[in-house]
């Protein structure tokens, strides 16, 4: 490895791509434009979610008193709005028919100076319902106890899922974002890197590169460094029309954004540099993208649910990097998550571009003697 | 020393044997033609000997080491086809390739500077390489072979589909570059050329038929055309 050498690399690549605005220019229109028609057809979902509350009898009045706190405080949490339903088992029913987003169930006996146990029942993995009833319910009981929440030995905040029917919650911005912005880069990026990579191939300026005193080691990272720029300057523009201009949220830590989106580059740029290999000519490179890119956008759950899917497919849809950069993008974004709440796909995604980076040694290694 | 030493060599890819038990000798400082038809196996020696493929079996020695990253960057290698970045101008083009055998950016540029001087390409040096006619493209794709100043030169076909007078201007150059002490490998399929050529090795189904120079091996004929002598001598072979 020689730094020398990986800078001369990735440098060429920018430099061609200046040299090419055409192809930039592409590369930044493009997002732009399916996200103003998104953005558009989907509009702002900004409405307050329905969300019921139920309590059992209080058994004592240290409870009674806990549970009127909780729903005055409930009622004063923003983005939702409470209504108070009759029984349990009726609001289950209106949140499996929809016309409830969510159901609050409080605890009957209040722990003295503590809380009683609540129990959130939502319909389906929606997190874009989930999150925000789970906050304001966490949020209501440290105002009702008057301690912050969750405090040791305090009864939590549990949640119950109830399986409903696919397809009945319309996609909202935020919820689309981190799909939308995981797609573009993984698209952007292979297409740019086979191509190159082919380009590379079929001029011979890689039999040029491989009879100099290149390792395959400087050739893959100088790649990596060369697209890695660019997928991170079209990342921040998708980023950025979501957030500023469709209002999408970013809950959490933007650098763990860029964290899960570095990952999933440098699996791809590898991917791009194996696939090309198999493509004679361009036009095969482009053929690879929907056989590619296609079945994790139907099976990574990015548009739609997979849950009830026939369990293989959900299997296959866990192999996918694209199914774990967009849930761990939600997380983030929509979920305020931390690093240490999505290692694991953290590491799936550490996994794929491991994998990735060893083909691409793999296949530069048949290309010299 | 012998620059290039081949014994027995042999490539086969699948059922077709490319070489097929080729022998032969570069001296230092010589500068050698590799003549024969296309399919010969000019193209496949020359690879190996840029440690691009692996021989199936015979030796391979490249001043004195086998092919590979060990010696690359003594040895200058030109493609067949204008290996050139389309989207990089001449400049960017000599530069990335002086970088890639260690130059600083600024030894780079300023390496990519004489040797556009030397080879009259001064006033491309701004113009990208998409923009370049054939012959153009041919003459960079030279220079970014001797962009390190190698010991070892090996041109693969480097006048094919250029016009007589850059063909003269291309042979200038390499008779200048061996005269100061490159040693070059050449392979042409045109015979002519052989007569610029100190000595020649023909070659023909992965095999050499006969090296010398271009007058003993017109000598073996009575017209004293090179291309008959081929001929006649691979038909001996064939015999």
């Amino acid at each position: 490895m020689n730094g020398r050498r990986i800078r001369a690399l990735a440098g060429r690549i920018i430099r061609g791509l200046r040299h090419d605005p055409r192809s930039v220019g592409l590369m930044i229109v493009v997002p732009l434009i399916v996200m103003a028609l998104i953005g558009y057809l989907v509009g702002t979902d900004r409405e307050p979610l329905r969300v019921g509350v139920s309590a059992a009898a209080a058994s004592d009045a240290g409870s009674a008193a806990y549970r009127t706190a909780f729903v005055t405080a409930l009622r004063a949490q923003p983005g939702i709005r409470v209504v108070t339903v009759a029984s349990e088992a009726g609001g289950r029913a209106e949140v499996t028919d929809g016309s409830l987003s969510g159901l609050i169930v409080i605890g009957g006996t209040a722990v003295t100076g503590g809380g009683a146990p609540v129990n959130v029942v939502v319909a389906g993995e929606d997190v874009r319902v989930e999150e925000p009833v789970t906050r304001a319910a966490a949020a209501a009981a440290a105002a009702a106890s008057g301690h912050p929440f969750p405090a040791d030995g305090m009864p939590g905040v549990t949640v119950t899922r109830i399986a409903i029917p696919t397809g009945r919650h319309p996609s909202t911005i935020t919820y689309a974002a981190p799909a939308l912005i995981t797609v573009f880069a993984f698209l952007f990026v292979f297409m740019l890197t086979s191509v190159a990579f082919l380009r590379e191939r079929s001029s011979g300026t890689l039999d040029r590169l491989l009879a100099s005193p290149v390792t395959r080691a400087d050739v893959l990272i100088g790649y990596l460094l060369g697209f890695v720029g660019f997928a991170t300057v079209q990342t921040m523009i998708v980023l950025g029309y979501a957030t500023l201009v469709l209002h999408a949220e970013i809950a959490g830590s933007f650098w763990l954004v860029l964290l899960i989106l570095a990952l999933l580059v440098v699996g791809v740029v590898n991917l791009g540099i194996t696939l090309s290999f198999y493509a004679r000519n361009e036009l095969q490179v482009i053929q690879f993208i929907p056989l590619v890119l296609m079945p994790q956008i139907f099976l990574g759950g990015l548009f739609w649910p997979v849950a009830t899917l026939w369990p293989p497919l959900r299997w296959l849809g866990d192999l996918f990097p694209v199914t774990h950069a967009v849930t761990a993008l939600r997380e983030v974004m929509i979920g305020g998550k931390g690093p240490s709440e999505i290692l694991g796909q953290l590491g799936a995604l550490a996994a794929f571009a491991l994998v990735m980076v060893l083909a691409g040694v793999a296949v530069l290694r048949r290309q010299r003697a | 020393m012998d620059a290039i030493q081949v014994r027995g060599l042999e490539r086969s890819f699948g059922a077709v044997r490319a070489l097929d038990g080729l022998d032969l000798d570069v001296a230092e400082g010589e500068l050698l033609g590799l003549i024969g038809p296309n399919g010969a196996g000019k193209t496949t020696l020359i690879r190996m000997l840029a440690g691009l493929l692996a021989p199936t079996g015979g030796t391979v020695r490249v001043l004195g080491k086998a092919p590979g990253r060990a010696i690359a960057s003594e040895v200058g290698y030109m493609t067949q086809a204008a290996a050139l970045y389309e989207d990089l101008t001449v400049e960017e083009n000599l530069s990335f390739f002086g970088r890639i055998y260690g130059l600083s950016p600024r030894d780079a540029r300023a390496r990519a500077a004489v040797l556009a001087e030397l080879v009259e390409l001064k006033d491309k040096l701004h113009t990208p390489a998409r923009d370049l006619s054939g012959g153009m493209r041919q003459l960079v794709n030279l220079t970014c072979a001797m962009v390190h100043d190698p010991a070892l030169l090996l041109l693969d076909e480097p006048t094919v589909g250029i016009d007589p007078l850059l063909r003269r201007a291309l042979w200038a150059h390499f008779a200048s570059l061996n005269a100061a002490g490159t040693t070059i490998l050449i392979t042409t399929h045109v015979m002519d050329e052989a007569d610029r050529c100190a000595r020649v090795a023909l070659i023909a189904d992965g095999r050499t038929l006969a090296t010398g120079t271009p007058q003993e091996l017109r000598a073996t004929t009575a017209s004293g055309s090179l291309e008959d002598a081929f001929l006649h001598l691979r038909d001996r072979g064939a015999a």
